[in-house]
């Protein structure tokens, strides 16, 4: 982990492929820890609907993401 | 096909895989059967690639430069302040080891196991090799009758590599055409 005044100097960087690639990585951070979180909700028993609230999404974007194809996640609700 | 592959040549297609599980990439593409011959150090085909300046580390570079890696970029991360490797502890000791693995949809593991299948165009290339070693009358496909065939199909990520060097496809077909019949 860089020390803090590297990691300032480097986050506000005018270098479009630093920055863009930060972005990039952390996006793809967040994808990970959706998928996860919304797979250990309907394990937990959530409905589409609740997790689609707490995202603050609608109900049928976060089906249409994750429910494709899931055999033991597809059931009715 | 394959039984009249040299042991060089069967250890690309090993390596290949090994290379693409390692990537997390869930193929086996034109890309890692570069980067397989490259590794092969003393064999003629990773001899004529150093040579052009496609080592392992380089051809790697582009690779995840295009694809982008497949696990997640802690160098990134670091520039925003997050610490990927604490994320990964903390995610883990909860969700347990491999949680934040990329998860293909439609399936739960993440990690490729097991066999890992060719792409198409990989599939073309060692198809591809066969008749080159055909054409320049060998009996059997070596790694450097690959490196034709790879060359040969030039659409694939593999080409990308080394158009991209600025390397003349040309120049390295001679290269391997001579060390083969040398």
């Amino acid at each position: 982990m860089a020390d803090t005044v590297q990691v300032a100097a480097e986050a506000s960087s005018r270098d479009p492929s630093v920055g863009l690639r930060a972005v990039r990585a952390l996006r793809d951070l967040v994808e990970r820890l959706e998928a996860l979180q919304v797979d250990n909700a309907r394990d937990q028993g959530w409905t589409w609907e609740q997790i689609a609230q707490q995202l603050g999404v609608t109900r049928q974007a976060v089906h249409k993401k994750y429910a494709g194809g899931r055999g033991l996640l597809r059931r009715k609700d | 096909m394959f039984e009249r592959f040299t042991t060089e040549a069967r250890q690309t297609v090993v390596l290949a895989q090994d290379q693409a599980r390692r990537l997390r990439h869930a193929h086996i593409g034109t890309e890692h059967l570069l980067l397989a011959l490259a590794q092969q150090e003393g064999t003629a085909s990773a001899t004529v690639l150093a040579a052009h300046g496609l080592t392992p580390q380089v051809i790697i570079d582009a690779i995840t430069a295009y694809v982008g890696p497949d696990d997640l970029d802690a160098e990134a991360l670091s520039t925003l302040g997050i610490d990927l490797a604490a994320v990964r502890t903390t995610v883990e000791a909860t969700f347990g080891p491999g949680a934040l693995h990329r998860r293909s949809p439609g399936r739960r593991e993440s990690v490729p196991s097991g066999h890992i299948p060719f792409t198409p165009r990989a599939r073309k290339v060692l198809e591809l090799s066969l008749r080159e070693a055909l054409a320049l009358e060998h009996r059997s496909i070596a790694d450097g009758h690959i490196l034709l065939g790879l060359l040969r199909e030039g659409d694939g990520l593999a080409a990308k590599v080394v158009y991209d060097r600025g390397l003349e496809p040309d120049g390295v077909r001679e290269d391997i055409t001579s060390a083969l019949t040398g």
